[in-house]
Order: structure tokens, then C-alpha cells, then sequence
């Protein structure tokens, strides 16, 4: 059984990387030396203040924090009023992985620049009215692999927590007595050697 | 649960009487439940609990004692192959529970060092038994070391220990009350109007985890 | 972009899920060097605004924060690449026992392959230090049911050693009645299947 770890991200969290590696908006409010290399479609030494791009939430949430700001950050589209709006009509219809495969996460970091609270209340209300789905989902045994598609990171590890533990559930209802098995990576170890060996013969022929 | 009762075993008895004479009487069957609360308590509660290695110890001692009471008897006696299957349960728990500390001494060092070295600092019981403490200790060693040989080029920041990995206080748990607690306060995560809910002896219910860490470690309720 | 070659570090481990990908030397190697030019880059521009703070008066301030900030993704990427490569190669430690398959280990770096050594040696430092007669983790991770089970062998083992002392022959494919505490780690190996 994995410890669960806190939800807050911690510095060794590979999705908490990979999710502030997604791009914010933001305006230079000050010039900045040397750091041309930021915009790349102009060619220029130094960044001006007043100059607009998208990078990624870690340096926006950097640049952005303190008493002297070096941007002012903007929330990405898929959190802005237009997407808001679909949320709030039907969450459930929407395929959130195109809004953004951390749609969550991301949110999580840029709520922080919506000083109004709109955004956290979305973020909320989108996952009560999606949570109910998942669990739908989860509870049964016909997977149709394009509804998982329409899932955020976030949801699609509830989905797949949820439909482990209804294995289980079944495992241990039908089942009485428990099977020793080979540890897990073993088993992975060995199905990847077929793979290799398979592939390996199929390019002798 | 595993029924792991073994309260009519005399040989046993008489181990334990021996080991503790000077301590207060414990029966094997008592010993054996209270590691089965320690061993629940550690597997469900998401942070490390305070050792019972007393309990630990204990039984260890039982265990050795049932063996070499099996070594005794003829290799065809039926009686044999029982106790040997009850000895491998009791094994198991013990293992499992020291496992389960393990894991998380490691999945949380740092936090849990930081826990300990405050309660050191402030005269309170440890949480950790002496070779814990020692394991964490050479187990952050190993990490510290690792990282500084991957970032040999400059020198290594330690900005990984003031964002740990921490357990998740909030998680939910299945309890049992052992007796009758009043007022435990329903932590909902925000910090106004809390709940509050009365315990009854032997009611069970399902509850945010930080809501009674402190019912789990003084023993008036246990997990499920 | 700053921190893009230490992102690819951690798409790549995130792809692997379970399985320990090979060690990326070069990719390590590179994050290494964005990481000593961006502190060198800080270093001078520091002097500078220091030096030049009377006359133009212009300020490398963002300059040097933004840089910082690299410094540390850059870090916490590199760090977070290698520390949760240990964590699967504890649970390696846990699951194949203390030798390792050959073409796992090709897919570890030596100070890896040295780790792996340093954790089972606090392993076995700490399992010693409990009780009178020390115990083993290692093992028994799994409750026990029965005493004895049926296992078929998967792979042509050879000679194996009962604690009674007497000897078996493990053949592909052939059955055994066993005591279960004796084929626990086989089964886990995968050496022998559990019959139900």
C-alpha cells in the first residue's frame, strides 16, 4: 500500500514540475537587462518594459512575487471569463484534458492572480460537479477509453485509485484466500523481455 | 483481520511470565492485541505514531520461545505444523509493523527529523525507538551525500529540506472508540465554525485524521 | 528557455512510471553546465551593478532574480530526477532482493549501483538492531494463509536447498507442495508461480 503523501506539492514532485512548466501570460513591468533570450520572436539584448509573453508558471510566479515585481501576470485563457463561463453551464461536458492536462494543478498557481476569487470558485465548482462522474466511472467495469480521455491529471489518478480499489473490492468478495505473487516489478521486468525479444525476431525475418 | 488469538497456549504463558516479572502481567493474548492495535494504528494513520517497541520486544521474545518449543517436538506431531503457522502470523505482524515505520521514516525523513528534534529539544518523548532515530539519521546521510555528488559542479542547495515530503494530516481514517470521548472537533480545513462530535464506547465512524491523531496516541480511540 | 533540458529529465522519468530508465549522463551533464553559467553570468553582473551604481545607473537587479530563479528549477529538477530514481531503486532493493537483473543495473550510474549498497547495509544495520536475535524485513511481507502451498516452477532453477537439508531439483514446469516461508522469495523472483 503507497503512503499517501500530502496533496500540497512537495520539492521532489515530478507532477508539480511538469505542471508549472505550463505557460501564464504576463507584462514586463521593468526593463530587463540581458534577458532578450526570454522573447524569442525579437532579437534584442535587453526586454522592455511593456513587452507581453507567455512563460512558464514557475518563473511567472517567481517574477511576479515580492515587492518590486518584474511582470504583472495574467491568467492563462482556459481560466479566463469565455472558459468560466462553459464550466459553470456544464463541467461535466467539457473535455478538460484539452483545456489543460493540469488543469487543476495550474489553477491551483494561478488563482493567485485573480485577486476576485472567480478562479478558485471554478476550480471548485468544476471538480464537484465532475467528482460525481469519475466515480460513475470508476465504479464500473465497461471502460470506454474515450470518456478517461476527456479527464484532467488530477482526475484521471482519482479515476484509476477508484477503479484499483473496486478490483480489489472484488477480488476480495469473490475470492477468500490470497495469492502470492511475484513483486511487481518483476513482472514487469519479464513482460518487457518478451517485448524485446519479440521485436528482436521480428527483425531477423 | 486475521483472528491471531492465541490465548490458550500454556507454553506461551509461561514465556511471558518469565520475561516480565518485574514489569506488570501481561497474558500472550494481550500482548498479541495490543500489537495488533499498534500495527492497525501504524498501517492507517498517515504520519509515524510513537514507538511500542515494549510491545515489539514482547512479542519477539514469544516468538523465539514458540520456536524453540517447535524444535522440540517430533516432525511428525500434528501439534507442530499449528504453532508453526501461528508463529509465521505473529512474524508477519511484527515485520509488517516495523516495515510500515520504515517506510515512512524514509518517505518523510526530513519532516520527521524536524518533528523529532523539536520534541528532543523540548524534553518530550520520542517518537522514534534509538536505531529509528539512527536509521533516519544515516538514511538523510545517504540522500545528502548522493545529491552532492550528482551536483558536485557547484555547491548543493538544500532548498529540498524546507519543502519536505510531508504526510497528508488530512486523509481519512476508520476509527473505533475505546471509550467515550466528548467534543472532538471536526476539522473541516477551514478554521471557522467547527463541528464538534461526542464518541461513544465502541461507536466507529470515518474522519479527517488530524481531527483525533491525538485520540490515536493516547489510546482512546484506534484505527480500523 | 531556462530549465527546458532539466524539464525533458523529468518527462522522461514521468514516462517510465515504475521502471527505472537509463541514467541520462549527458542530459545531467548539461543541466549541470546551464546551471554553472547561469551562477557565473550572476556573479558578474552583481559586480557590475555594483561597480556602476553611481553612473548609468542601470539596474541588473531582475536580471540577476530571474537567473536565480533558473538556478533554483534548475536544481529542484536535477534533485527531484535523482531522488526519486533512489525511491525505485529502494523499492528494487524490496522486490528483486539484493542482486539485481544485469540489464536493470546497466541502467543505473555507479554512485546509483552505490546507494543501492549503503541501503541495504542500514537495512540489515537497523533488522540487527531490533530484539535480542535481530530480524528479517526482507521477508514475510505477505500475511500467511497456509503453511504449506502448491507452486509450479517457471524456469529451469537447478539444485535447491530445504532448511531441513534435504535437496530439490526445480525443473521448467514442474509442481511442488512446499512450505510457504521457504518459497517467498522465489515466488517473488519469479521463479515459482503460486498455485491457488
Amino acid at each position: 500500500m503507497p503512503l499517501p503523501a500530502a496533496y500540497s506539492p512537495n520539492y521532489f514532485s515530478l507532477d508539480d514540475i511538469l505542471a508549472t512548466q505550463e505557460r501564464a501570460p504576463c507584462k514586463f513591468a521593468v526593463n530587463v537587462p540581458k534577458m532578450g533570450v526570454l522573447n524569442p520572436s525579437a532579437e534584442e539584448v535587453d526586454l522592455k518594459a511593456g513587452t507581453d509573453l507567455e512563460l512558464p508558471m514557475w518563473l511567472v510566479t517567481e517574477m511576479a512575487a515580492g515587492r518590486q515585481p518584474i511582470v504583472n501576470p495574467d491568467l492563462p485563457k482556459i481560466y479566463r471569463e469565455a472558459y468560466r463561463e462553459i464550466l459553470k453551464a456544464d463541467a461535466s461536458a467539457v473535455d478538460l484534458h484539452k483545456f489543460n492536462l493540469y488543469f487543476y494543478e495550474l489553477g491551483s498557481y494561478a488563482k493567485s492572480f485573480d485577486a476576485k476569487g472567480e478562479v478558485q470558485d471554478v476550480l471548485l465548482h468544476t471538480f464537484k460537479t465532475r467528482f460525481r462522474h469519475i466515480m460513475d466511472l470508476a465504479d464500473n467495469s465497461i471502460s470506454d477509453p474515450t470518456v478517461q480521455q476527456k479527464l484532467d491529471f488530477l482526475e484521471r489518478r482519482i479515476f484509476e485509485d477508484g477503479h484499483k480499489a473496486k478490483g480489489k473490492l472484488n477480488d476480495w468478495l469473490w475470492v477468500t484466500s490470497s495469492t502470492m505473487e511475484a513483486a511487481n516489478m518483476v513482472v514487469n521486468h519479464k513482460k518487457r523481455k518478451r517485448v524485446d525479444l519479440d521485436e528482436s525476431g521480428n527483425f531477423n525475418k | 483481520m486475521e483472528n491471531l488469538n492465541l490465548s490458550d497456549d500454556l507454553d506461551l504463558e509461561n514465556a511471558l511470565q518469565d520475561e516480565n516479572d518485574e514489569d506488570e502481567q501481561l497474558t500472550p493474548a494481550e500482548v498479541i492485541e495490543l500489537m495488533e492495535e499498534a500495527w492497525l494504528n501504524e498501517k492507517f494513520a498517515p504520519e509515524i505514531l510513537p514507538h511500542k517497541f515494549d510491545v515489539v520486544e514482547c512479542l519477539l521474545g514469544q516468538i523465539t520461545y514458540m520456536e524453540d518449543n517447535i524444535q522440540n517436538l517430533e516432525s511428525k506431531d500434528f501439534r507442530k505444523t499449528i504453532h508453526q503457522l501461528e508463529v509465521d502470523r505473529l512474524r508477519f505482524l511484527v515485520c509488517s509493523y516495523l516495515r510500515t515505520r520504515i517506510e515512512k521514516i524514509e518517505a518523510y525523513c526530513n519532516h520527521i527529523m524536524k518533528q523529532e528534534s523539536e520534541r528532543i529539544s523540548k524534553g518530550e518523548d520520542q517518537y522514534l525507538t534509538e536505531s529509528e532515530f539512527q536509521f533516519l539519521k544515516d538514511f538523510i546521510q545517504s540522500l545528502d551525500s548522493h545529491f552532492e555528488k550528482v551536483t558536485s559542479f557547484t555547491v548543493v542547495t538544500e532548498d529540498w529540506k524546507s519543502q519536505p515530503v510531508v504526510p497528508n494530516v488530512h486523509s481519512f481514517v476508520f476509527l473505533k472508540s475505546k471509550q467515550e470521548v466528548e467534543g472532538v472537533i471536526i476539522d473541516d480545513g477551514r478554521n471557522d465554525e467547527n463541528d464538534l462530535v461526542d464518541l461513544d464506547k465502541g461507536s466507529q465512524l470515518i474522519i479527517s485524521y488530524n481531527s483525533v491523531a491525538n485520540l490515536i496516541k493516547k489510546g482512546d480511540v484506534h484505527l480500523i | 528557455m531556462f530549465g527546458e533540458k532539466a524539464c525533458d529529465l523529468i518527462k522522461e522519468l514521468s514516462r517510465a512510471e515504475d521502471n527505472l530508465p537509463a541514467y541520462n549522463t549527458d542530459l545531467v551533464t548539461e543541466v549541470g553546465n546551464e546551471i554553472k553559467v547561469l551562477i557565473e553570468k550572476n556573479q558578474e553582473d552583481a559586480q557590475i551593478s555594483e561597480d556602476s551604481r553611481a553612473s548609468d545607473g542601470l539596474s541588473y537587479i531582475s536580471t540577476v532574480k530571474i537567473r536565480h530563479a533558473a538556478v533554483k528549477r534548475n536544481f529542484r529538477c536535477l534533485l527531484a530526477y535523482h531522488y526519486n530514481r533512489l525511491k525505485c531503486i529502494r523499492t528494487m532493493r524490496w522486490e528483486f532482493g539484493s542482486i539485481l537483473p544485469a540489464d536493470i543495473k546497466v541502467n543505473m550510474s555507479a554512485t546509483e549501483s552505490e546507494w543501492f549498497t549503503k541501503y541495504s547495509r542500514l537495512m540489515t544495520q537497523y533488522m540487527r538492531s531490533v530484539g535480542e536475535e535481530g530480524v528479517n524485513l526482507w521477508v514475510d511481507l505477505k500475511p500467511p494463509k497456509a503453511l504449506y502451498i502448491e507452486v509450479r516452477c517457471l524456469v529451469d532453477y537447478g539444485k535447491f536447498e530445504l532448511n531441513d537439508g534435504s535437496v530439490i531439483f526445480l525443473k521448467k514446469h514442474s509442481r511442488h507442495y512446499l512450505p510457504r516461508s521457504e518459497c517467498e522469495e522465489l515466488i517473488r523472483q519469479g521463479v515459482f508461480y503460486h498455485i491457488n
